[in-house]
Parts: structure tokens; C-alpha cells; sequence
């Protein structure tokens, strides 16, 4: 079996969401049926408890050598937890994935393609096929890199393309793992838009990201319970002002590398929108 | 000896130590690229290679020249134009006219020179040629063609032209691919508008597959070419006219895929492991986007690229082709002198007598 030098890190907040067992199982069968391994998997739970004894008995097969359990102490967040996992990740490339997602089996050998045919990559992005919690297709993400008539930089995520499409996944990506780090990482305090801040700050600073014209994973939208499903239907979902104020911030907060810790405060938001406007 | 003897034995002689001349007429495409012109200037090109005199001949003094498009090789290729009726050429000569402009058969029937025609398609060959008129009729009696098939249909109507086959050469450039491919289809088609309806079919019948860029690979210059369709990840070729295809095969030497609609003679080197082919027009879009699903998760056979590339590689030495137009053309000058000396041989006992 050829192998790559890739961590896949997964970050988990809990077990209690519906259908965990199965999604997580599907999402570690996705790694097992890959055609090139990864060599490390980090799982990054939190410190709940019924989380901790799934992961403790679960069977993960042939994986098993290569599993570790990272578990973090922290408030728990999508961006801390993988920022976490990165941090312990001994290769020279890590990718993310979440649980109750899969990776397509042909992923990290198209990676491994990539890589040779382009070494100036820093990361790779997949064809993401979206389907919704009934397993039916729903769309793709991250296509648009080649969609000619508005991206001139044919299948490179550009500065340019993300200031005007801000659809983009980084679930399944394969970054290099100097490169998240030298880049500052996910920012935890960004809402909602963290992944479309992030790829900014990465193609400001003239990191090189392509989009590997494949189907390299499936992502399962809108949940019960996942982080956007919160956002439009929780307890406190975000409001159409706070989320253009998330994305008004990511248009802002991409020039910086550290988290300088944003608060939505809404009387501001009128105001941040006019400023930006410049007026 | 008469003044007749003289000229024939001068005839011959200029044959046999290679000075004549070979004219190569062409069309005037404006400078647009057509594949069927390049076989003409490689053909004249191989027999320059080896020292024989071939000339590109244009109907008019304004023609814009094919060297334009054809990239690096054919600079030493030596072009010129027939001014009006003064085409000068000797009895040594040869004129080497494509189908397409038969009806210079009929203005040069009376040139005692050498005659052949080239003909790669089968459906212009009547195109200029009135009813009853034939090739033979003018004096021609050679006929080159690109494939045997062809060859077939050619020997079928007129049964007095002998027929000799040269395959196309692929070109230089066309090599397999050293970069994955990317969401890009590379069309070809003889009319225009049977690209634009696929296109536009395929985008309104899976809008999902909108993001992959249709690449309209007619009228291209040779070194603009090959880096489309070694980047595409699938050519799609519509021409039912086409007796030979040498788009399908330029594809499969740069490792892509084809689709292609079966063309009404159909090439000999098409087989059903080689390519995904069709009779049918209004099939296309649907394989092509069964297609594009299978390549988007890898399960595109390795043996149809295989294939492909082994089909491609019988047309792509050169050198196999140089050698062999050069082996052809000497066999027409060979004949010629022969039958000269069938002339001289029945003059000089007349002479003799006198």
C-alpha cells in the first residue's frame, strides 16, 4: 500500500449528536478504502466523556497504528481543536476533515499526483460533492476555481477569485502543515467565515492553493446540530446583520496572521459596512 | 535525332538525377489552419528532406501563407503563386492537386506534365467535377490518399486511377501528456454549429458540470495546440465527412480520451477499446457527461488511454513517413521515365527508317 507523508486531523466537540456512530464510522472506512494512506490520524475530541470512552473502545482496524488521541483541554471550537491538532501533527502535511463527512477513496492518492505534477503547491483543495442529511446530492463547492469566465488564474484559488466568491470548503483540504502554522491558522474568534477569512489571508500572502479537479470528498450540509445547522437554526442563530458582519470582518481581518479576537456588537455593524464602503 | 528525341531524353535525364520540379497546390484558407493543408506541406517537406525540388503553389498573388500556423520545420519549404495562365512547368514536372481543387484538373489537362491527386476526404472529390466528368478524363491517373478505406472508395469509382495510401503524420508536438488533466473538453467538429449544440446542450442538461470549460480546437496554430488538448480531460470529435481523423488521433497521442461521433466512412484505425464511440449525434451529450462523472472519481479505464496512445503511436514516426513519401514519389518519377522510354524507344526506329 503507498502511503502519504499526511496527518488527517479531525476535531469532534461530541458523541451526543444524532447519528455520531455511523457518520464516524463512515468517515473512518473512508480513510481505511484510501488507495494512498495517510500515516497519521489525529482525532481531536474534546474532554467529554462519552466521547472519550466511544474513541477508547471503537475499533479502528488497520488504522489503529496510526491513531492518536489528542484530546483537548480548551473551549471547545472547530478552529481551536484543529489549530491543536496541527500543532501535534508529525508530517510535513495535515488535512481536515469532519465526522460526519467522508473522503472519496481516490483523495490522497490525486494529492500525491498534484503534488509531483505541481511542487510549488503549499495546499490542495477537493471537489467537494455537498449532500444533505438524506445522502442526495445537493451541489459541488470549490468547482469555481475553474470556472473560466470568472477566474483567470485557471484552478488556483486566488486573492481576486475570493473577493468575489466566497463559497469555498476547506474540509478535505491538504495543507502543508509549516505553512497553516507560519499563516496563523484558523482564527477561533471568527464566525461563520473563518475558512473564507483564512483562504484570504493565505492567497494575501501569496500562498499557493490549487483545486485538485476531482471528487475528493463528501460533505454532509446542514446537519442536525453541526455548526452552520447552529448558525440558521440554534438556540442563537446568527442574525442576516451579524453574518454580514462576519463576512465585512473576513474582508478586514485577513491582513492580519494573529486572531485579534473580533466581537459581533451589533449597534456597530451599520457603521463598520459604511466605513468600509469608504464613505 | 528529331527535336522530340532531344527533349525526351532531356526529360529523362532531369528525372533521373532529381532536378525536376514537384509543384503542391493548396487552398488560401486566410491563414486559417486546416489539417488536410499541413499533410500536403509535410509531404512536400518530406521529399525536400531528401533533396527534391517541392514548391507550395497558391491560385493567387495575394495568399497568406500556411508557414504561419505550422509552426518550427517548414521554413526552407519554398511557396510561390500561378500567375494567371503562365504556369511554367516542364514535361519532367509533376503537379500534385488536392480534390478540393479539381477544377485546376481541368484548366491544366493539357500541361504534359506529371498529374496526381490527393484526396482525404471522400466527400469533396466530386465537389468540383461535373456530372460524367472523371480524373482520367483530364489525364490523372495517380491518386494518393490517406487510408485504405478511402483508397477502396477511390479504386471502387474510378477504376482506371491507380491508388497509392500514405497515412497522415501526427505532428511532433503530439505527445502524451506529463500533467494531470484538468475540467476542460476539447471539441473539434467539421461545422461549427455541431459544437456550439453540443455545448450548449451539455450546459443546459447538467448544469452541474458548468464549471468544465468546452476548448474549440479548430482553426488553432500548431504550437497553440497541443497544450489544450494535453490539458483537456476528454476531446469530443463531430465529423461525419472525415476519411481519416487525424483530430481523434492527435487526442490519443497526448493521452486524452475521445468521444467521437463515427464518421460515414469509418477510419480503419478505430476500434472499440480505443476511443468511446457513437452513430448517433444526440448521444454525445449523455456520454459525455457519464464520462465526466466517471473521470471525476478516477473510474476512467487506464486501458482505454492505453489504447489510444498504442493506436496513435503507428502514425507518429516521422521518419517512417519521410521514407516512405520520398519511396512513393520516386516510384512515380521511376514510372514516368519509364514510360518515356516506352516514347523514345518507339521513336528512334521511325528515326532510324528516316
Amino acid at each position: 500500500m503507498s502511503t502519504s507523508n499526511t496527518t488527517v486531523i479531525l476535531p469532534i466537540k461530541s458523541s451526543k449528536s444524532k447519528d455520531f456512530s455511523d457518520f464516524f464510522s463512515k468517515l473512518v472506512e473512508s480513510i481505511q478504502k484510501q488507495k494512498v494512506l495517510p500515516t497519521e490520524f489525529i482525532i481531536v475530541p474534546t474532554a467529554e466523556e462519552s466521547l472519550q470512552i466511544f474513541l477508547t473502545d471503537y475499533d479502528f482496524g488497520d488504522l489503529q497504528n496510526i491513531v492518536k488521541i489528542e484530546t483537548y483541554e480548551g473551549e471547545p471550537s472547530f478552529q481551536a481543536q484543529v489549530n491543536y491538532g496541527v500543532s501535534k501533527a508529525t508530517n510535513e502535511w495535515v488535512s481536515f476533515c469532519e465526522f460526519d463527512d467522508e473522503y472519496s477513496a481516490i483523495w490522497f492518492k490525486n494529492v500525491e499526483i498534484h503534488k509531483q505534477a505541481y511542487p510549488d503547491s503549499q495546499a490542495f483543495l477537493p471537489v467537494v460533492v455537498d449532500v444533505d442529511d438524506k445522502n442526495q446530492f445537493a451541489g459541488f463547492t470549490n468547482e469555481a476555481t475553474f470556472a473560466a469566465n470568472f477566474n483567470l488564474d485557471y484552478g488556483i484559488v486566488t486573492n481576486e477569485l475570493l473577493a468575489r466568491f466566497q463559497n469555498f470548503q476547506s474540509s478535505g483540504m491538504v495543507i502543508k502543515k509549516e505553512t497553516f502554522l507560519d499563516y496563523g491558522g484558523f482564527k477561533d474568534s471568527m464566525k461563520l467565515t473563518f475558512v473564507y477569512e483564512f483562504l484570504m489571508r493565505m492567497t494575501y500572502n501569496s500562498a499557493i492553493i490549487r483545486t485538485i479537479p476531482k471528487i475528493g470528498y463528501k460533505h454532509t450540509n446542514m446537519r442536525l446540530g453541526s455548526i452552520f445547522w447552529n448558525y440558521k437554526f440554534g438556540e442563537s442563530p446568527l442574525s442576516p446583520d451579524e453574518a454580514k458582519f462576519w463576512l465585512e470582518v473576513a474582508k478586514k481581518e485577513y491582513f492580519f496572521i494573529q486572531d485579534r479576537e473580533i466581537k459581533y456588537e451589533p449597534e456597530l455593524v451599520d457603521e463598520s459596512i459604511v466605513s468600509s464602503n469608504g464613505n | 535525332m528529331t527535336d522530340n528525341i532531344v527533349k525526351i531524353e532531356k526529360t529523362i535525364s532531369t528525372l533521373k538525377n532529381g532536378t525536376n520540379k514537384f509543384y503542391f497546390f493548396v487552398q488560401d484558407t486566410k491563414g486559417n489552419p486546416k489539417a488536410s493543408i499541413k499533410y500536403i506541406y509535410d509531404l512536400a517537406n518530406a521529399l525536400k528532406q531528401n533533396g527534391k525540388n517541392s514548391i507550395i503553389l497558391f491560385e493567387e498573388k495575394g495568399y497568406t501563407s500556411h508557414k504561419t500556423w505550422l509552426g518550427e520545420g517548414y521554413e526552407d519549404l519554398e511557396e510561390n503563386y500561378v500567375n494567371g495562365q503562365n504556369l511554367q512547368v516542364g514535361v519532367e514536372d509533376f503537379l500534385i492537386i488536392p480534390e478540393l481543387l479539381g477544377y485546376i484538373i481541368e484548366q491544366v489537362q493539357n500541361l504534359p506534365c506529371g498529374k496526381i491527386i490527393i484526396t482525404q476526404a471522400y466527400d469533396h472529390i466530386f465537389e468540383t467535377l461535373k456530372p460524367g466528368q472523371s480524373w482520367n478524363g483530364f489525364g490523372v491517373y495517380k491518386c494518393l490518399t490517406t487510408s485504405e478505406v478511402l483508397a477502396e472508395k477511390v479504386r471502387d469509382i474510378f477504376r482506371s486511377v491507380s491508388v497509392d495510401v500514405l497515412p497522415v503524420p501526427l505532428s511532433k508536438y503530439a505527445t502524451e501528456k506529463d500533467k494531470p488533466a484538468k475540467p476542460i473538453i476539447a471539441i473539434h467538429s467539421r461545422e461549427q454549429r455541431d459544437s456550439l449544440n453540443l455545448i450548449k446542450t451539455f450546459y443546459q442538461k447538467y448544469p452541474q458540470y458548468r464549471w468544465f470549460t468546452f476548448r474549440d480546437m479548430r482553426s488553432m496554430n500548431q504550437d497553440q495546440f497541443y497544450e489544450p488538448l494535453k490539458d483537456a480531460c476528454v476531446s469530443v470529435w463531430i465529423d461525419e465527412k472525415s476519411s481519416f481523423g487525424t483530430y481523434p488521433l492527435e487526442s490519443m497521442a497526448s493521452g486524452t480520451p475521445v468521444i467521437g461521433r463515427i464518421p460515414y466512412i469509418e477510419p480503419e484505425w478505430i476500434n472499440e477499446k480505443n476511443g468511446i464511440w457513437t452513430t448517433n449525434n444526440f448521444d454525445l451529450v449523455d456520454i459525455l457527461a457519464e464520462y465526466i462523472k466517471n473521470w471525476l472519481e478516477d473510474n476512467v479505464a487506464e486501458t482505454l488511454i492505453q489504447e489510444g496512445l498504442d493506436t496513435a503511436k503507428k502514425y507518429q514516426n516521422q521518419d517512417d513517413f519521410v521514407s516512405l513519401s520520398n519511396q512513393l514519389f520516386e516510384e512515380y518519377v521511376s514510372n514516368r521515365v519509364q514510360s518515356l522510354e516506352q516514347q523514345l524507344d518507339k521513336l528512334k526506329p521511325v528515326e532510324a527508317e528516316l
